[in-house]
């Protein structure tokens, strides 16, 4: 059976095969459009967490707080879940629920979701775990060029002549792409990498620098800055294709190269070679990962990219391409679905009276116009107790939101709290119900790439037990509150989509076959490789540059604080690591460990291995050091896969200003060795 | 251009090989050292085919196609070696390899069965598993260098090294520490590649 890999958002094509109901082997399909033929060690081998022992099996009800959850029927759990839901919309109106859609899940999952809390509840507070991602990318894409993707596909890295990726770490987080660009610098492709780390591809690139952790828009327009000085600027596209550069022109004086040192600490010669190595490429690409979005200004850094791509031209034909790095394999889709508190499919909005109404008409109830809670919303509104229910569908907020005491603070202070997933997690302890669901190896649908690739999801195996697919859980709860799907299969929701949805016209299952469709697709199935070749999807068809100068980031080091706490994934491992944890991977890497460098480790009396303390301004966590170059001195970083270290409790609340995504890229902390041993020498002066 | 295969004629791009015009034409060629994500290497020999105006048989993976070209996939000289070849291969291995490999697959069109030549087959030793899913077994080896390949030009990694030299060539992982301490990153490109099970899923072990 053919299917897409649920992990990254590469969309990996893979062959899996069944033995006696479970999983025997995974291996690529050859004919996969982002992957030919190859694949990554979760997508090939971390599918044993399907038969873990762990898995939710049966609905679970917690009769009252502070007990363990019983096993219970799934008549039982619709009984609880509709008596409670009916008693807080009727005492509080709807906008006292919430739902959380899952960018893991698939587009059915999502949408069905998404009209469920609109339709059934009759209320926008439905949000996604892009959110915490790439959301910045998301509003940055459409406000410059009009559409929520990536310009291009991963084919442009390989007739690209040069490509700047910045603050993503692909042989790592998206291994199968990290993979190709490597390959495409092999072949001779200039490759520059921006990131506090000294990533793998750093090696193989030809430019490395390392700014300070929320100075990116000062590098960017530092770059810019040289473009312009240097006649680089391709005025011809600039004036047919664009507007709003002059007012980016005002700005640049100020982001001279020596300037852009000072803010960023990247020597004035990186800057200056860096932009000249993507002006003098006839085809360039920009590709970025949440080192650019998870930032106090990260969407404006995403408008400072699309900046420098616009002033050069270098977009909207193959090789010349902004492809964005998106982090879970359907964080495209569950937002194109309309699992968006502001939006209806495909970036619409609520407030749209045609957009509304046509899907008034289709759904046969009155829908409300005004924009719901974003997940940081929620969480605030829940403390307030103003929101008095959620349910959440494939999301471990408790482990991977930030500022961790406030979402527990926030789940308990809730009157209701159904999740919906595959294994119990942090978030579920919370739970008053509990659904057992399915992995991505057990149903049918569609995923999304980061190419905007809508390819097909088909279940190899059962679900265990008395559990269901996301997709019949979901059309069960919405009937039991009186609001009916009315879809057999999820092709059937795919076809609601692609009729209510001008840029799905054309997609069907039947029509994406084995290599997927790139949307938008015309109702006769011509999808969309390369967006923007002729215009840009905005009023008048011009692109907008932004002129957005460079301000501080959320928090900062001080006396107190003295270390910059950088937060990321890596390769064995997959996010809250709910799968990947449940796998051989362990055996790989059983830990999150805190990276940092030989000069702070010597000064802080911290040898590799040590158990050490790490604080923040708003909570601390405990874990092992490694001492590694890899990352620069005055940082640290670290993951976020094993509940146990909790990382998260050390972010605060800062966030993105235009999208609450949460800055997880810049938290200042203080480090020291704990424990009881006494503490060693630091390699003997010569070291120091 | 276009190239004529058993009489079939295809056309083909600038650069296309003889055994891309054979796929074209839909034409079998056996092969054990190619694989069409890697660059043709040319190692094992039993792409023979014939090609009108050439005294000897030709590799088809890496003679790449001229226009008018005249490929015959079944020249009786060109059979006779691959097939001798691949015989050649399979007298090497202390078992017969196990019949969902490329190997027992290539051989069975082939109509090759019990080697005629008896002698020293690879020594059988445990299979190494010291990764969590990646194993060896060495015995299998047929040094067709496609894992080393797949290491280097589909992952990047450079993680496997080609080693020994006649009777004794084989593969490694970094210096000969095993996938775990070398510089692998678990992608199982290798194990996807390999024609024998040499490098095979520990879960997939008989």
């Amino acid at each position: 059976m053919t299917t897409t890999c649920g992990y990254c958002g590469v969309g990996c094509r893979l062959e899996t095969h069944v033995h006696d109901g479970r999983i025997a082997s995974i291996t690529p399909a050859m004919d996969g459009p982002a992957n030919l033929g190859h694949t990554c060690l979760k997508g090939r081998f971390a599918h044993q967490f399907s038969r873990n022992r762990e898995r939710l099996a049966t609905p679970l009800i917690r009769d009252a707080r502070g007990e363990a959850p019983r096993p219970a029927t799934w008549d039982e759990a619709m009984e609880r879940i509709v008596a409670e839901l009916t008693r807080i919309r009727s005492a509080h109106g709807p906008n006292a629920i919430a739902g959380l859609a899952s960018s893991r899940a698939t587009n059915e999952d999502c949408y069905a979701m998404q009209r469920l809390m609109r339709a059934a509840i009759g209320t926008n507070n439905i949000d996604n775990c892009s959110r915490v991602c790439h959301s910045p990318t998301s509003y940055a894409l459409r406000k410059a060029l009009g559409l929520s993707g990536a310009t291009g596909s991963f084919s442009d890295f390989d007739h690209a002549d040069a490509t700047i990726l910045i603050g993503a770490n692909p042989t790592e987080g998206h291994p199968v792409v990290g993979a190709r660009i490597k390959q495409a610098t092999l072949r001779g492709m200039k490759l520059v990498t921006i990131d506090p780390r000294r990533i793998e591809l750093a090696d193989y690139g030809v430019l490395h620098l390392s700014p300070r952790p929320g100075s990116n828009a000062a590098v960017m327009l530092g770059i810019a800055h040289v473009i312009e000085r240097d006649g680089f600027v391709n005025r011809a596209f600039v004036d047919a294709r664009t507007e709003g550069f002059d007012a980016l022109l005002e700005l640049l004086p100020s982001y001279a190269p020596d300037a852009v040192e000072a803010i960023s600490g990247v020597p004035a010669e990186g800057i200056e070679e860096a932009a000249r190595i993507y002006a003098e490429a006839a085809n360039a690409c920009f590709s970025w990962g949440l080192g650019v979005t998870e930032h106090k200004y990260g969407s404006e850094v995403v408008q400072l990219v699309c900046d420098v791509a616009l002033m050069t031209g270098k977009i909207g034909r193959p090789g010349s391409a902004l492809l964005p790095l998106r982090g879970q394999n359907n964080v495209q889709g569950s937002s194109d679905m309309g699992a968006l508190p502001d939006t209806y499919t495909a970036y619409r909005s609520v407030e749209d009276e045609d957009v509304a109404r046509s899907f008034e008409d289709a759904w046969g109830v009155p829908l409300s116009r005004r924009k719901g809670y974003t997940i940081p919303q929620m969480f605030d509104a829940a403390v307030a107790g103003d929101l008095r229910a959620m349910y959440i569908f494939g999301e471990d907020v408790a482990q991977t939101d930030p500022n961790t005491a406030h979402v527990v603070h926030a789940l308990e202070s809730l009157d209701f709290l159904v999740c919906q997933d595959i294994f119990e997690t942090e978030t579920t302890k919370h739970a008053d119900v509990i659904l057992p669901a399915s992995s991505f190896l057990e149903k049918s649908g569609t995923f999304t790439n980061a190419e905007r690739r809508v390819q097909l999801v088909a279940p190899a195996i059962d679900p265990p037990g008395e559990a269901r697919t996301d997709f019949e859980i979901i059309k069960a709860v919405s009937r039991a509150l009186g609001h009916e799907l009315g879809w057999e299969t999820p092709a059937d929701a795919m076809d609601e989509i692609a009729a209510l949805t001008p840029d799905w016209a054309g997609i069907s299952h039947e029509r994406l076959g084995r290599r997927g469709l790139q949307w938008p697709v015309a109702p006769d199935g011509t999808d969309a490789p390369i967006l923007y070749e002729r215009s840009f999807t905005r009023k008048g068809g011009r692109a907008h540059f932004a002129a957005l100068p460079y301000k501080e980031p959320g928090d900062a080091a001080d006396d107190e604080f003295p270390l910059i706490l950088v937060t990321g994934r890596r390769l064995q491992h997959y996010n809250a690591g709910t799968m990947t944890r449940r796998t051989g991977n362990v055996e790989l890497m059983d830990a999150d460990l805190l990276e940092i460098h030989p000069d702070d480790a010597a000064r802080l009396w911290i040898a590799d291995g040590d158990r050490i303390s790490v604080r923040s301004r708003v909570g601390r966590i405990e874990l092992p050091a490694q001492v590694t170059e890899r990352i620069e001195p005055g940082h640290v970083f670290t993951t976020f896969h094993f509940p146990e270290t909790r990382t998260n409790l050390l972010v605060g609340a800062s966030a993105d200003v235009n999208t609450s995504c949460p800055e997880y890229k810049v938290v200042a902390v203080d480090v020291r060795p704990i424990g009881e041993e006494p503490a060693k020498v630091p390699a003997l002066a010569g070291g120091a | 251009m276009r190239v004529a295969v058993d009489g079939i004629d295809v056309e083909v791009a600038d650069g296309a090989t003889v055994l891309d015009a054979a796929g074209a034409a839909g034409r079998w060629v056996p092969t054990l050292c190619f694989d069409e994500r890697q660059a043709p290497f040319g190692a094992c020999r039993a792409c023979l085919v014939g090609v009108e105006g050439s005294a000897a048989p030709l590799p088809a993976c890496t003679t790449p196609c001229r226009d008018g070209m005249a490929v015959a996939t079944e020249d009786p000289a060109a059979r006779r070696v691959a097939t001798a070849v691949v015989e050649l291969v399979l007298s090497e291995l202390p078992e017969p390899p196990a019949s969902h490999t490329e190997l027992a697959q290539v051989a069975d069109r082939l109509g090759v069965g019990e080697p005629r030549w008896p002698g020293e087959v690879h020594p059988k030793v445990e299979a190494d598993t010291r990764h969590p899913y990646l194993a060896f077994r060495h015995e299998l080896c047929i040094s067709c260098g496609r894992c080393v390949r797949a290491c280097d030009e589909l992952q990047g990694t450079f993680a496997l090294t080609a080693t020994g030299r006649g009777f004794g060539a084989n593969v490694a992982a970094g210096l000969d520490e095993g996938f775990r301490a070398s510089a692998c990153v678990s992608c199982g490109a290798c194990a996807d590649t390999c024609p024998t099970d040499a490098i095979t899923e520990v879960s997939l072990l008989p």
